[in-house]
């Protein structure tokens, strides 16, 4: 056995005698080890024995309430409510076919719906409580609960279920919850969540997931083989989601969707606070009521949303990408002014058409506008005018300007999914198309039709730069995020992306423009006159194709299909001379920017107002 | 057959031979019983795919026998080279499970590079040591490049997140330590600076559910639903079990579902449960024996290579052992440690076998030079 000191080298021999000290050492580590073991399995057997057979731990969780979100004035648009369950222990439950269908007959629930909740439990599942029914109305809880005493094994239970306060209110800006996915459950990110956890799912729902959600806590009980609880053995309190406050106006966000409500159009409005990039109101319509959700939500219910033609799910003020129309024509002035092919002074003479090689450009109104200047041209919204400037500056000019306001790129919001837009140039219709970019594009373009697309919400950024002086800022929903004692972990300061590369004259000249629309006897936004506290606003009126008709032609309104009328578009800001909001209006098919969406614009800036006024007036919300 | 010694089927290692097997076989018949799917016939897909892995095992243990181990020397440091490389990639290609990335898909079957980094470490140490010239004693700056040698794996290991596998791979590593000369002040130093990378490691990469476990090893009361749970239940499981247990497929906490991780890291629990003290004893005198059996090894061998590849190995069970059985009876904090030969993986099963077959190696070579 000795050979190993036979080869003689000393390295050799300290080998041999550690080999000796180890084989000692691992022999007391299993001794150890089976002292541990006999003294559990042999010595305490008996005890861990029944705790086994008679009693076993039970763990609950406990989960913790999810946070709050609530708007600007702390008005709570996300809550808690209660939800009135109905369970049922398989372990203590004779018959559980009969007691289904006796549950199913007290609830007015489906039997088959209630089955398929009851599942087939094994294992350690027969001693949990198997939810069957959820969120009860007074009057099924209170037919149940009659019935208890003849229902072995039935329990009823209250647990706080997450609480849209204004149903399809700003449902696209809060999101939804939902159970988490498998696929999600796969990935890194996930890590800390289980199986079967409740996360949210679109909106700040999801985006503030891991904020709002907390840490659920847990109880130990001993409970016997018939499942009673016999004692409490250790338990850990859950701690609760932060509480999350939007920079939303909720009263604001109300008026806007009423107005879209009321006149039966899907569309999308944006308010903001040009100051500071705050959205005041993000609205898409039609929405859908996330309280459907947090139930668990019906596979028919989801297939209706989501075949719906209307589209309910889809975030229009982010992820609708729209031609912008007329309200285009700002971009085409700040290109002519600022590369000197027009000053205030220039005039055009608008015959009511422009013609370009063989093809004839009309302008909307037949007979022309007359003698026009770059203020007249604004607030008629004269597109003869612009066609000729916009034919000057060529496409890729145009898309400067365009790109330098923001337009045809995500404005950087902090929600998911938000479109980029499209802002043409000619190598892209080139790379696109095959073909050529032609001046007739040109033509389209520059009075904001053809291919452009932007996002409401791109628009209402892009005027916001304008009107503030020139300064661009990351719009953002998000105000703060507190800990639920009120501390406050995070607050969202405002964020400037950059100046715009534009002179203070030429921005001033663009505002005029913009102050005549609404103000001007022949304006196009005269909707948005004569506002509380006489308010000076501004505002540009839209009106974009959604089918391309016969040259030049427009469509009636009452002639053509849903479908394929105009999009209408309204922007507008108040006070003029130093704006506080800024408010985009799309109403989809809606025909007439002035007609469709200026009223909707005009509630919504009437209600900001009078909020202020009555701010003022030391009237808290 | 040519190329096999006479000597060598003469000297064939019964011992090792016979208690790793018996160790595999136990392993298979208590998955069996661990296994919650029972879908069509007796015995679940988990058991049968474990049985594949131990054939393929035995396949691959007697193949190894045929080669001299020595020959190993030479393919250590590439061997090195391409768990490294493995080691990388499944950080980029590996397949998720339960939010760690640990395995590489190969076809129906997965595998854990991680298990293979344990048998090129030991190796590389092996060799490394076999090869030192001078017979001074070993002192820090000797110690800097194999530190090096050995943070790489561990480090890449920790990423994925696996900290139990890391853990193994760097105390089997620095077991080295217990076989050579060492200068005493080298060790003290060694100390405090595996204090303060503890510290690092406890401050900038622990994730929260690996400090949450430590916490939990302190206090257990701390976390009803996580480690501590895992660790109350195993112990009712195990000690329920009594002295001989409630009996095959009879064990109420594993059947009931009581048990967490029941295939992988808890399988003892279930062993202790269903097969008593008896059982349990039974099977912690086979790894004392292979342990022991393997010491014998080291101390038999010709050559140096061979005594530390022995030495190795037997470390390589002595650790993962005594963590895994020391969690699973409440003594050790919870951490991710399979249990050699028993716990639920083919990768792990695999390479316990193939260290198996490089002991009996070792020793089937002793006469032969």
């Amino acid at each position: 056995m000795n050979r190993l000191t036979a080869t003689g080298s000393p390295a050799d021999a300290v080998v041999e005698r550690r080999l000796t000290a180890v084989a000692v050492l691992v022999v007391a580590v299993w001794m150890l080890l089976l002292t541990r073991l006999f003294y559990l399995q042999v010595v305490q057997g008996d005890v861990y024995r029944i705790s086994a057979e008679k009693n076993s731990v039970r763990t609950q969780r406990v989960d913790a309430p999810r946070g709050v979100i609530t708007d600007r004035n702390g008005e709570v648009l996300v809550g808690s409510r209660p939800s009135f369950d109905v369970l049922v222990v398989p372990h203590e439950t004779e018959d559980v076919p009969t007691t289904l269908s006796r549950i199913a007959g007290l609830t007015g629930r489906d039997l088959e719906t209630i089955q398929a909740s009851y599942g087939q439990p094994r294992g350690r599942g027969r001693f949990q409580p198997q939810r069957v029914a959820h969120d009860l109305d007074r009057d099924q809880l209170a037919r149940v609960e009659g019935r208890l005493w003849a229902l072995g094994g039935v329990l009823t239970q209250v647990t706080p279920v997450r609480g849209y306060r204004y149903g399809d209110s700003a449902a696209h800006l809060l999101g939804w919850l939902g159970e988490i996915g498998a696929e999600q459950l796969a990935k890194k990110e996930f890590q800390n969540y289980r199986r079967g956890d409740i996360i949210g799912v679109g909106g700040i729902e999801r985006l503030l997931d891991t904020d709002l959600r907390g840490r659920p806590g847990g109880r130990n009980l001993l409970v016997d083989a018939h499942g009673r609880e016999l004692q409490l053995l250790s338990s850990v309190d859950p701690e609760p989601g932060r509480n999350v406050v939007l920079t939303i106006d909720h009263r604001l966000q109300q008026v806007a969707e009423e107005g879209l409500t009321r006149q039966h159009k899907s569309g999308a409005v944006v308010a903001l606070d040009p100051r500071t990039g705050e959205i005041l109101a993000l609205v898409s319509h039609p929405a859908f009521d996330p309280n459907e959700f947090a139930i668990g939500v019906d596979p028919a219910r989801w297939r209706e949303l989501t075949t719906d033609q209307f589209r309910p799910l889809m975030n229009r003020a982010v992820q609708g990408q729209y031609p912008p129309g007329s309200t285009y024509k700002v971009v085409t002035a700040i290109g002519g002014m600022e590369e000197k092919l027009i000053n205030t002074h220039s005039e055009v003479t608008c015959g009511g058409w422009f013609r370009l090689g063989r093809r004839t450009y009309r302008c909307w109104k037949q007979g022309g506008h007359g003698v026009v200047d770059l203020q007249v041209a604004l607030v008629q919204s004269c597109d003869v005018f612009f066609y000729k400037l916009g034919l000057e500056l060529g496409v890729n000019r145009l898309a400067y300007y365009a790109r330098s306001l923001g337009l045809g790129a995500r404005t950087g919001i902090e929600l998911t999914g938000e479109m980029a837009g499209l802002v043409p140039t000619k190598e892209w219709k080139e790379r696109r198309d095959g073909t050529p970019w032609v001046e007739g594009d040109t033509v389209s373009l520059s009075i904001g039709q053809g291919m452009n697309l932007w996002t409401p919400l791109q628009l209402a950024n892009a005027y916001a730069s304008i009107v503030n002086g020139g300064t661009r800022y990351r719009p953002h929903v998000l105000k703060r995020i507190e800990e639920p004692d009120g501390r406050i972990v995070q607050s969202v300061e405002p964020e400037i992306l950059g100046e715009l590369p534009i002179s203070p004259a030429t921005l001033a000249a663009v505002r005029a423009g913009l102050v005549g629309v609404v103000h001007d006897p022949h304006g196009t936004g005269a909707v948005m006159k004569s506002l509380p506290g006489g308010v000076v606003a501004g505002g540009k009126t839209g009106t974009a194709q959604v089918v391309a008709l016969p040259q030049g032609a427009r469509a009636d309104v009452e002639d053509t299909t849903h479908f394929e009328r105009d999009h209408a578009w309204f922007v507008t800001y108040a006070p003029a001379d130093s704006p506080r909001i800024v408010i985009a209006v799309l109403v989809e098919h809606g025909g007439h920017g002035g007609s469709a969406a200026a009223p909707i614009a005009r509630e919504v800036m009437t209600r900001f107002l009078e909020n202020e006024a009555d701010l003022y007036a030391g009237n808290r919300p | 057959m040519p190329g096999i010694d006479r000597r060598l089927i003469q000297n064939f290692e019964w011992p090792i031979f016979l208690m790793g097997l018996a160790l595999a076989l136990i392993g298979i018949v208590n998955l069996i019983s661990a296994s919650p799917e029972r879908g069509g016939g007796l015995i679940p897909d988990t058991a049968w795919r474990q049985l594949v892995w131990m054939g393929m095992g035995l396949g691959l243990l007697l193949a190894t026998l045929v080669l001299d181990y020595r020959t190993l020397e030479r393919i250590a440091l590439p061997f090195y080279g391409v768990v490294i490389v493995l080691l990388v990639a499944v950080l980029f290609f590996g397949r998720i499970v339960n939010g760690s990335q640990r395995w590489i898909e190969l076809g129906p079957m997965n595998l854990q590079p991680s298990e293979l980094a344990k048998l090129a470490l030991i190796l590389l140490f092996a060799r490394l040591l076999a090869r030192r010239s001078s017979s001074a004693p070993i002192g820090l700056l000797d110690l800097a490049g194999p530190a090096v040698l050995v943070a790489i794996p561990a480090a890449l290991i920790v990423k994925q997140p696996d900290l139990g596998t890391a853990l193994v791979v760097s105390v089997v590593s620095a077991s080295f330590l217990a076989v050579t000369r060492v200068r005493v002040s080298s060790l003290v130093l060694i100390a405090s600076a595996g204090l303060a990378a503890v510290t690092v490691a406890w401050f900038f990469f622990l994730h929260d559910y690996q400090k949450e476990r430590v916490f939990t090893f302190l206090n257990p009361e701390r976390d009803p639903l996580g480690a501590a749970y895992h660790s109350i239940q195993a112990q009712i499981a195990v000690g329920s079990g009594g002295l001989f247990g409630k009996g095959f497929m009879l064990g109420s906490q594993s059947q009931l579902d009581f048990l967490p991780e029941e295939q992988t890291d808890f399988v003892f629990s279930v062993l202790g449960e269903e097969w008593g003290f008896v059982g349990s004893a039974i099977v912690l005198l086979l790894y004392l024996g292979i342990l022991i059996r393997g010491l014998m090894i080291a101390h038999s061998s010709k050559d140096l290579f061979g005594a530390y590849l022995a030495v190795g190995i037997v470390s390589l069970f002595f650790w993962a052992g005594m963590i895994n059985v020391g969690m699973v009876i409440g003594v050790l904090p919870v951490v991710g440690v399979p249990l050699p030969m028993l716990s639920y993986g083919g990768s792990a099963l695999l390479t316990c076998m193939v260290a198996l077959g490089l002991l009996m190696n070792v020793s089937m070579r002793r006469y032969i030079f």
